[in-house]
């Protein structure tokens, strides 16, 4: 069994009484940097999955504009794909769906066949509570509150080897989020930086005590504790061959400076710097918009900016990752059809997703979206849900990072792939 | 007893032996006949004492172990059973939380959710609907003095409060296993503050519904969570509808009564418009049977997922717990509340209404065919009886015997504990319908909690282990939140775990690469004074002795902070590091130029920075913190409390 100790230790890094702090000779910090480390990592797939929490609007973020009942339903939060729109046209996709313009990001990779949308995506629970929602999605189990673990860490047990380095699993969270509870490895960090020993004192100073616990972790404990031990000194010793406060994105990216910009500027990080990073997850927060949710230019235009300019500044920052790497977002539920009293959206039911990828059945929104009226909508509402998440999130898992046991993946689950994803 | 030895007048004396006796006969006040078998197991009294603390206290303060030998192992547990000891102290500190003492009504009054504020300033004018939402600064001003004016405060205010005092109560009640089982049963039956719907009602949840019952009757308990705002909430049963609806639904006719009289009596339409809302909610809320409860009941609170029962168990038992809700408060259906107040209370009996504290139970929304749970047969129409006998077969069926005992031991014993000490444990269950003080007697009692595979097996939490710190180091807490933050850094953010089965108990869980590296820097920076409103005086701990060498300083300090363990290794180890010549040429090497690095990280670019600032080893004149801590000494704790002995309890 090729355990992370043991790799680790083939690459060269764990040398005994070696310090940290300036401990580690410059051979060993190039023989970090070389393929000697760097090749079995190579070629592993990963999987980025960003959370939106708070349900977004799938009929503002992409929406069906020659659909007279959803221009009904929503006097002046309704826009169209018309030169004439005030404030900007959405862009036309295929003739009935049109994308959000701030999501203007997006519009090459579409038309590049490298972004796919799924429409009318949502979960058979037809829950309205964000929390129930949430739980349902992050747990993979739509009817059973106490599944115990998420579905993205039982996708880590599904690799199927073992994981390679404490940076299998990481989410840029401060709390480990549902998806990831569970009894295989992962790590919630919300700043990469915070993975340090943090202390005051003379670099002589903090190389001793970073050397007594490692010493102490090394001798005098046993099972867990000294494993675990190691691999957090591993970890740091990883971590401390990047300059990770001056990092610069590559190909001109320009993160949006917010926490999902940062957290995907990390997450390429850790995929540039080979450290066997197959699950990321990132959270984007604010899109519970019961409130002026505006049209190209409120709250929800500058979510979805920021959602497609750190995805698109991600996309390019990886470059020559970009085919290793699939990133996915999702969301509890959509919103009503018709706009509330107060200039915004209430809980409804379908919303949609996008998925990034080289491997993606792009250029297409996938999904059944009828037209909107009422004997269409689910409790005389909402957007129906026609896709379940799950069909959409295994097959994502099977082609991406060949994950093909749903029994354990997506429990009580027994549906079809949408194709949604190039074989 | 103490006051016995006083010189006191003979009267007072009378009165206390009067008080004494008085509480035997009338409170839960008992004496229990049993004996540790540690000395089989080839312990110490010393050890024992430590292995006591260890598992049923979140620490031992300095000099515990002995003052429990002293008082008698047995003495000193059920002491703790009993959970009476005055906690005076305490309660002056936990005096500066107001919010502590609110009833649900209150809060709910008082810390209504943002969402809830911006809804009455649109329907009372107070803001233009158009604005919402918006950043701007007028806004925010807005909502401040609007809440200000209505006497309406933000309900994170609650959860800080909420949160304060739960650190301060782990770190200073004498009732330490009180606490502790207070902690063990509210992860048992977990609600979470991540929904919006329950957490308000959680400081209720612990201080009424979970701490009295925390070491008395598993039934009392089971029902007492079931019939809570936070768990009807939580698992949604509030909401659950039986399908036969069809008799007079007294809760239309209130909801009726209620929009007519608001049409009435409104002086203005946004009077109307909630009173439409409310009803429109109502609605909603009465969308038809809801399981979540009934099967976390059986799979987490009660059976186990392997307990024996079915789906149809599952869907019978939500059956019988319609009707079980919420009664009306804050600004949920005030209106109803108010129509419910107009009916006498044996009317509301009559019909078949319950109403003890927050509980409703209302019997138009309770399903009234048969239904059948694990044989046996519920109604078809007894009402409240039927969720209440439900619960009590339940609570004392086999398979939850097995369950909880499994769960206190693995608690209280190790990851794995013996089968035969759950057998025990289970059987001593069965025997006193879930008396849980003598299911934790069974545990100590029997020689598998004392046996060498036990000691020092579980691996603490991170709030065990701060708090822990705190003990261990008799630290002064003036700002509980900070340690909190710390907590959850760690890894367990307390009152937040979202799932229904609450924190998993075992190392795996707690102990990863991030978790492990902030318990590390947690004892750094708890040892260097450099969490605020956390203060440790080391040198105190040491009754002013300073040690003579660092070696000295690491035994002493050791014996300390982690008493009755063989640390012989860990001080081996740490040592010739201490003492490394090697290391002090580099120190003295170095001059006082250079700020301190804050981080390994930075320490690593300053690596071929010469003007270091200076640290010398253990001299009379260390540089000393804020605290008189010399920064040598600090250092030693910080990495005792990081090392990988101190993790396991």
């Amino acid at each position: 069994m090729l355990n992370r100790r043991a790799f680790l230790k083939a690459g060269g890094l764990t040398l005994f009484g070696v310090g940290l702090m300036g401990g580690i000779p410059g051979f060993l910090a190039e023989a970090a940097a070389s393929d000697k480390l760097n090749a079995p990592y190579k070629r592993k797939k990963t999987l980025v999955c960003i959370f939106q929490r708070g349900a977004m609007d799938g009929l503002m973020a992409v929406t069906p504009f020659t659909d007279q009942y959803l221009q009904d339903a929503r006097p002046t939060l309704f826009m169209s794909a018309a030169k004439s729109q005030q404030g900007g046209p959405l862009i036309d996709l295929d003739g009935r769906f049109g994308l959000h313009p701030g999501m203007a990001a997006f519009e090459p990779m579409f038309r590049e066949k490298r972004l796919a949308i799924v429409h009318g995506i949502g979960s058979p629970n037809n829950t309205r509570s964000h929390f129930d929602a949430q739980d349902y999605m992050e747990s993979g189990t739509p009817f059973n509150k106490g599944t115990s673990s998420g579905w993205l860490n039982r996708a880590v047990g599904l690799l199927g080897h073992d994981s390679l380095t404490p940076f299998s699993a990481v989410s840029m969270t401060s709390a480990m989020p549902r998806s990831f509870y569970g009894d295989n490895p992962a790590l919630a960090v919300a700043n990469l930086q915070d993975f340090a020993l943090q202390m005051r004192g003379t670099p002589t100073n903090v190389n001793m005590v970073s050397r007594s616990f490692e010493d102490l972790y090394d001798q005098t404990a046993t099972g867990l504790l000294k494993q675990t031990g190691r691999e957090s000194f591993d970890a740091l010793k990883l971590l401390q061959k990047t300059d990770l406060k001056n990092y610069k994105p590559a190909n001109n990216a320009v993160y949006p400076n917010s926490p999902l910009g940062n957290s995907l500027k990390q997450i390429a990080q850790l995929i540039k710097m080979d450290v066997g990073l197959e699950i990321a997850f990132a959270e984007s927060n604010g899109w519970d918009t019961h409130f002026n949710q505006g049209t190209q230019n409120g709250i929800f235009g500058r979510n979805v900016a920021d959602l497609s300019n750190s995805m698109m500044a991600f996309w390019n920052d990886i470059g020559q990752y970009q085919d290793d790497v699939t990133v996915m977002t999702m969301t509890e539920f959509g919103r009503t059809v018709k706009q509330n009293g107060t200039g915004g959206t209430d809980h409804g039911r379908a919303s949609c997703n996008f998925i990034l990828s080289n491997d993606v059945n792009g250029g297409l929104v996938h999904g059944d979206v009828k037209p909107l009226s009422i004997e269409n909508l689910e409790d005389g509402r909402d957007l129906a849900v026609t896709t379940d998440f799950r069909s959409v999130f295994s097959e994502v898992a099977d082609k991406h990072l060949k994950i093909t046991n749903n029994r354990v993946l997506f429990p009580d689950w027994k549906g079809d792939q949408i194709g949604v994803m190039r074989a | 007893m103490k006051l016995l030895k006083k010189a006191t007048p003979v009267i007072c004396v009378l009165a206390v032996v009067f008080l004494l006796l008085a509480s035997f006969l009338y409170d839960s006040h008992e004496r229990y006949s049993f004996k540790f078998p540690y000395k089989r197991a080839g312990l110490t009294e010393q050890q024992a004492a430590a292995h006591l603390l260890n598992r049923f206290t979140y620490g031992a303060t300095p000099g515990q172990i002995d003052a429990v030998v002293k008082q008698g192992l047995e003495n000193w547990f059920t002491q703790q059973l009993n959970a009476d000891l005055p906690s005076d102290s305490l309660n002056n500190l936990l005096n500066q939380y107001d919010a502590l003492k609110l009833s649900n009504t209150q809060i709910a009054n008082t810390f209504p959710k943002q969402g809830q504020v911006i809804r009455m300033m649109i329907d009372q004018g107070r803001v233009n609907k158009d604005s919402v939402k918006t950043d701007r600064k007028e806004y925010r001003d807005k909502i401040d003095s609007f809440m200000r004016e209505k006497g309406l405060r933000p309900e994170q205010e609650l959860f800080r409060q909420f949160i304060n005092q739960k650190v301060l109560r782990a770190a200073y009640t004498p009732n330490q296993l009180q606490e502790v089982m207070t902690d063990f049963w509210f992860n048992h039956f977990n609600v979470s503050i991540t929904k919006n719907d329950c957490a308000q009602f959680i400081p209720d949840y612990e201080r009424d519904v979970i701490r009295p019952n925390a070491l008395g009757r598993f039934d009392t308990l089971l029902l007492a969570t079931a019939k809570s705002p936070a768990m009807l909430y939580y698992l949604d049963n509030f909401t659950s509808t039986g399908a036969d609806n069809s008799n007079a639904n007294n809760r239309q006719i209130i909801a009726n009564a209620l929009k007519q009289k608001l049409l009435m009596n409104a002086n203005d339409t946004a009077q109307v418009i909630m009173a439409i809302n409310r009803q429109q909610k109502l609605k909603k809320s009465q969308q038809g049977l809801n399981e979540n409860y009934a099967r976390e009941v059986m799979e987490l609170h009660t059976l186990g997922v392997d307990g024996g029962y079915t789906q149809q168990d599952v869907t019978n038992a939500a059956k019988v717990l319609t009707g079980w809700t919420i009664y009306p408060m804050g600004a949920y259906g005030n209106g109803i509340l108010n129509t419910l107040n107009k009916i006498p209370a044996e009317q509301l009996a009559a019909r078949g209404f319950v109403h003890e504290g927050d509980f409703l139970f209302t019997p138009n929304r309770h399903d009234k065919t048969e239904k059948v749970v694990l044989g046996r047969t519920f109604g078809p129409n007894n009402g409240y009886q039927e969720g209440v006998d439900l619960l009590e077969m339940l609570a004392n069926h086999p398979s939850t015997a097995k369950f909880i005992s499994r769960k206190i031991a693995v608690r209280f014993v190790s990851d794995n504990p013996p089968q035969t000490l759950i057998n025990k444990m289970a059987k001593s269950f069965e025997a006193t319908h879930g008396d849980i003080r003598q299911m934790l007697i069974t545990m100590v009692s029997a020689p598998e909690f004392w046996s060498k595979s036990a000691l020092r097996e579980k691996t603490k939490s991170p709030f065990e282990l701060a708090i822990g710190a705190v003990r261990n180091l008799n630290a002064t807490i003036t700002q509980p939140y900070q340690l909190y933050n710390w907590i959850s850094r760690m890894g367990e953010r307390k009152y937040y775990y979202q799932a229904p089965t609450g924190f998993p108990d075992r190392g795996q869980y707690w102990i990863n690469t991030g978790s492990l590296l902030s318990r590390m820097n947690f004892g750094l920076a708890i040892a260097a004074n450099r969490i605020p409103g956390v203060k440790i005086d080391l040198a105190a701990l040491n009754n002013h002795h300073e040690p003579e060498s660092s070696q000295a300083a690491l035994a002493t300090y050791s014996k300390i902070i982690m008493p009755e363990r063989n640390l012989d290794e860990t001080i081996k180890r740490l040592t010739p590091m201490l003492n490394d010549p090697d290391l002090a040429t580099k120190v003295n090497a170095a001059s006082a130029n250079t700020p301190p690095a804050s981080s390994a990280m930075q320490a690593q670019t300053m690596k071929n920075d010469t003007a270091a600032k200076a640290w010398k080893l253990v001299k009379p004149a260390a540089p000393t913190n804020n605290n008189g801590n010399s920064q040598m000494l600090a250092q030693v704790v910080g990495i005792i409390i990081g090392s990988p002995e101190y993790q396991r309890r």
